[in-house]
Formats: structure tokens, C-alpha cells, sequence
């Protein structure tokens, strides 16, 4: 049996120039599906006065308009429940996931088809191989199954391709400690955060973790897992090698992954997608090295055609032969380094000020603060409210309890540390308010 | 089909994983018991992953219930 180095040997080590031209191909044919069977795409390529046909070129590229999560949730919010950008119903699709959105009220939705959900395992079976997974390996998610994403695609990529995979939902992390000991897990996913958690509890429980039968950590939901000290703190933890990646819902799977080589960066799956960095001002593509926004185009998902969207993710691409690896794919370097918005990842989970905000003034009160903390290994996040002046403490305790109760529902359960301020404490803003500090 | 997308002829196996792919598109039209159906579906998306990975077809199969 021939021993492949790469999942797909035939388009991860195309020549450049034939790489490109197989995304061009397929752009074709995605914009002429999308202006075809979507109305959001249809209604959008005439009002930029683009159409498919005149995609003719690699430059015309930059006559598509782009697409922003705004659009998306405004869509949604216009034609409840799915929006406009689905090009079926959701009678055509077998999975929904959601993620947080901007308003706090309504989550986004996204659907996948069979051939949809089928690829995304996909993507992660190409990141899966090149870090070496193999199907005699025993893969371990540490993650709540659920509507939020996470690492379902993962999960599914690992039984593709052959592993032994066990989900560790609903469980205490004594639980997943004590599991991946006992089944002589090698391949565990989670977010950078949580892995330390795990190495935390480990010791506690007197496990030697870095004695263990891992040798993988696969990194995902965060932009830690590229940051060189705290991989190394987790691999010392793990005696594993960890190794990055980063998806998102609006593609139902992951974009790039870290090879095994760890160049210092992460391929991005070129022949599923084009990725585009521009200038967030301008719009303007930016050539390799500079740091700008992330733009993808996804060639995967049927249902709900992603073509030119803004991801808000700050990046840079670096060329392939950074890798030097026998991949043609351009890297990430770094990784995700940040956002070129004001939204906060906190524990693999999207939070956007405005729909914070939208949930917080549903309530009767004057002023509120944000503050993202990093609590020993785990990121919080704070609220601290003002309520009006007559608010009761029996009145506050109502209040707080369902305001807390709202703001997990508007992002995926995670827990904001809720706390009163007195009156007057909180600071004013006549112009420019600043109600959030990140001070990880 | 004998050439890829990128024009390039296709390889003997790359023939036959097309073939299959083929004809899972046209059976899963007929009047299947559920039980096939459902599992032609599988099958063929499946099969159009395969096919698209190695850059033999680039279509979406919505209307093949997939």
C-alpha cells in the first residue's frame, strides 16, 4: 500500500499557476450557482452591477462585491428564519448550526445538505493527515456537542478517516481526564484554553499527562493556539505536539490547518477556497506580508454559497515555500493574529459589544462596563452594571439572574460574571463610548 | 469524461471513481425503497467529494437530494 504524505496529493502539491486555475474554475461556477438559485446573491451582483459571465480573468475577481455578517443577519432578521443567501429551503439541508451574532438577539444560522456536512468532515480530514493522524489513532473531543459548531466537523473527520473517536460531551473534566487515560487516547481536540484546564485537573488528580498516550493536541476556537509560549506551555503539559486551526460557522468547517513540520503558520485548504487579505479601509487586496482583513470565498458549502465574504479576522499570508514541505498552499502566518473589529473571542465563543448592549438595555439601567480577564489559566468575562437608581437588592438579584440567563442564550451558554456598580460609579460618555476592556 | 478540470486527462481509476459517481446520480432519481435511497445519497455525496477533491467535477447536488 503506497504511503501518502498528503491527504490529497493530487491538488495539495499542484503548481501554483494550476492551483489557481482550478479556483478560478470553480469561482465560475459557484458565482453561477449563487446568481442562479439565491436571492440575496442575485439582488446583490446587479446592485454592484456584476454578473457571473463576466468572470473572465483572475483580476475580475475584485468586481464581486463583497459579502459582511451584517448583510447576513440583516437578511435574516428580513426573512426569518434562514434569510435570503440559501439557495433551498431548509427541507433540502440535515443540519443547522448557529453562532453569536451582532444584535444579541438572534443567533446565525446556518444550514448544511448531506453533501455539505460530508464535506466539512473533509476539510478537517486534509489538516487531520498532515499532522499525522492516522486511522490506528484513538481520537478524543473535549467539547459540549450542541448547536454551536465547535468540533463536530472534527469528530466526523476523524471516524472518515478511520480513527477509533470518542466524544467526550457531557462530561466533568475529572471525566475526560480519567477517559482519555483509560482508553489510551492519542489525538485529543479542544480549545488552547480548555487543554490547560485538562493539564490542571491532570495534576491534581496525580495523572502524569505528559506520560499519557497523546501525542496530538489539535487547537482550535481561539487564536492561542499559534502564539509560540502558549503552545509550548501546552505541549510541556501534554508531552504532545499541538498543532493550530481555525473555522468558522459561516463555512461549517476549518480553512487552514498547522502541518507537522509547524512552519509557523497554517495552510489554508487553497483548492476548497480562495482567500483574500485586503486592506479593511480600502478594500484593496494586499500582497503577501502585510496584515489585513481576511476574505473567503468557500467552494463547499451547496446550500448557502459564501463568495467574498468578510471575515473581520486580521491576518497575513505568507507563500507556501515558507513551509517547505511539498504543499503548494499558501500559509497563515501566525495564524488568526486578531480582529480588524471589535468583537472578542472568549472560550471559542463570539462576543460582539452591540449585542451585549442589545441584551443589557432591555433591562432598567443607567450605565454598563465590559471587562475580559484571564482568571488563572480560563478567560471571563465581566459585566458590571449600573441599574436606575430605585432598582431594590431584591429588585437587582431579579434582574441580574435574567439578564445572565439572556446573555448565555445569545452566546452559545457562556457565563458573564454579572456584578452591581453603585450609582453614579460607572464612567459617562458624551461622544465615542468605550464600555468594553480587554485586559488579557 | 476524459480530461480533468484543469483539461489534463484523468487517470483509469479516476475514470471508473466518475463512472460510479455517475451512475449514483442516476439511480438516486428512480423509486427507491428508503432504505436505498437513503444510503445512494450517502454514497453519493460521498462520491461527489471524491470527485471534487481530485478536481475531476466542480457541481453542487442539491437537486439530487444531497
Amino acid at each position: 500500500m503506497h504511503d501518502y504524505g498528503f491527504w490529497n496529493p493530487k491538488t495539495e502539491t499542484l503548481p501554483r499557476e494550476d492551483l489557481r486555475a482550478l479556483q478560478f474554475t470553480k469561482l465560475q461556477r459557484l458565482t453561477a450557482w449563487a446568481e442562479a438559485r439565491s436571492p440575496f446573491y442575485r439582488r446583490s451582483f446587479a446592485a454592484a452591477g456584476f454578473s457571473s459571465d463576466q468572470l473572465k480573468t483572475w483580476d475580475d475577481i475584485q468586481r464581486i462585491p463583497f459579502l459582511t455578517r451584517d448583510e447576513w443577519m440583516r437578511s435574516q432578521d428580513e426573512h426569518p428564519p434562514y434569510g435570503e443567501l440559501p439557495v433551498a429551503g431548509p427541507e433540502a439541508a440535515i443540519r443547522m448550526h448557529t453562532t453569536s451574532g451582532t444584535s444579541g438577539r438572534t443567533p446565525l444560522r446556518a444550514l448544511d445538505t448531506r453533501k455539505d456536512w460530508a464535506w466539512s468532515a473533509e476539510m478537517w480530514c486534509y489538516g487531520l493527515w498532515a499532522m499525522g493522524v492516522r486511522p490506528h489513532d484513538v481520537g478524543y473531543l473535549a467539547f459540549g456537542y450542541g448547536t454551536f459548531i465547535g468540533f463536530w466537523g472534527l469528530h466526523n473527520g476523524l471516524e472518515k478517516l478511520g480513527a477509533l473517536t470518542l466524544p467526550g460531551g457531557a462530561q466533568t473534566t475529572t471525566q475526560r481526564v480519567k477517559q482519555i487515560i483509560d482508553f489510551g487516547v492519542t489525538v485529543v481536540g479542544t480549545t488552547p484554553t480548555y487543554a490547560f484546564r485538562m493539564a490542571q485537573e491532570a495534576q491534581e488528580l496525580g495523572i502524569d499527562l505528559a506520560g499519557s498516550a497523546v501525542h496530538t493536541l489539535i487547537l482550535s476556537g481561539e487564536p492561542a493556539g499559534s502564539i509560540p509560549e502558549t503552545k509550548r506551555l501546552i505541549e510541556e503539559a501534554w508531552g504532545a505536539k499541538a498543532y493550530d486551526t481555525a473555522g468558522m460557522t459561516e463555512i461549517s468547517t476549518i480553512f487552514m490547518f498547522e502541518p507537522k513540520e509547524q512552519p509557523g503558520g497554517c495552510h489554508i485548504i487553497e483548492d476548497h477556497f480562495i482567500e483574500q487579505v485586503i486592506d479593511p479601509e480600502t478594500g484593496e487586496e494586499l500582497p503577501y506580508g502585510e496584515r489585513g482583513e481576511r476574505v473567503t470565498t468557500s467552494f463547499g458549502r451547496g446550500i448557502i454559497p459564501l463568495i467574498r465574504y468578510r471575515t473581520a479576522d486580521a491576518v497575513v499570508k505568507v507563500p507556501y515555500t515558507v513551509a517547505g514541505n511539498g504543499r503548494t498552499f499558501d500559509l497563515y502566518e501566525g495564524g488568526i493574529l486578531g480582529r480588524v473589529d471589535d468583537m472578542k473571542l472568549v472560550r471559542g465563543t463570539n462576543v460582539y459589544p452591540a449585542a451585549v448592549e442589545a441584551v443589557v438595555r432591555g433591562f432598567p439601567i443607567e450605565e454598563f462596563q465590559i471587562r475580559i480577564e484571564r482568571v488563572g489559566i480560563r478567560d471571563e468575562i465581566f459585566l458590571t452594571v449600573e441599574p436606575t437608581a430605585d432598582t431594590t437588592e431584591t429588585q437587582w438579584v431579579e434582574m441580574s439572574e435574567r439578564m445572565g440567563a439572556e446573555l448565555a442564550d445569545a452566546h452559545e451558554g457562556l457565563r458573564f460574571i454579572i456584578e452591581r456598580a453603585s450609582t453614579g460609579e460607572l464612567p459617562r460618555f458624551e461622544l465615542k463610548a468605550k464600555r468594553l476592556r480587554d485586559l488579557r | 469524461m476524459t480530461t480533468d478540470l484543469l483539461d489534463r486527462p484523468i487517470t483509469e481509476t479516476e475514470a471508473q471513481l466518475l463512472a460510479i459517481y455517475e451512475a449514483l446520480k442516476t439511480i438516486e432519481g428512480a423509486d427507491l425503497a428508503p432504505c436505498a435511497a437513503s444510503n445512494v445519497r450517502v454514497a453519493l455525496a460521498a462520491l461527489g467529494i471524491a470527485v471534487t477533491d481530485l478536481g475531476l467535477v466542480y457541481e453542487h447536488l442539491l437537486d439530487h437530494k444531497c
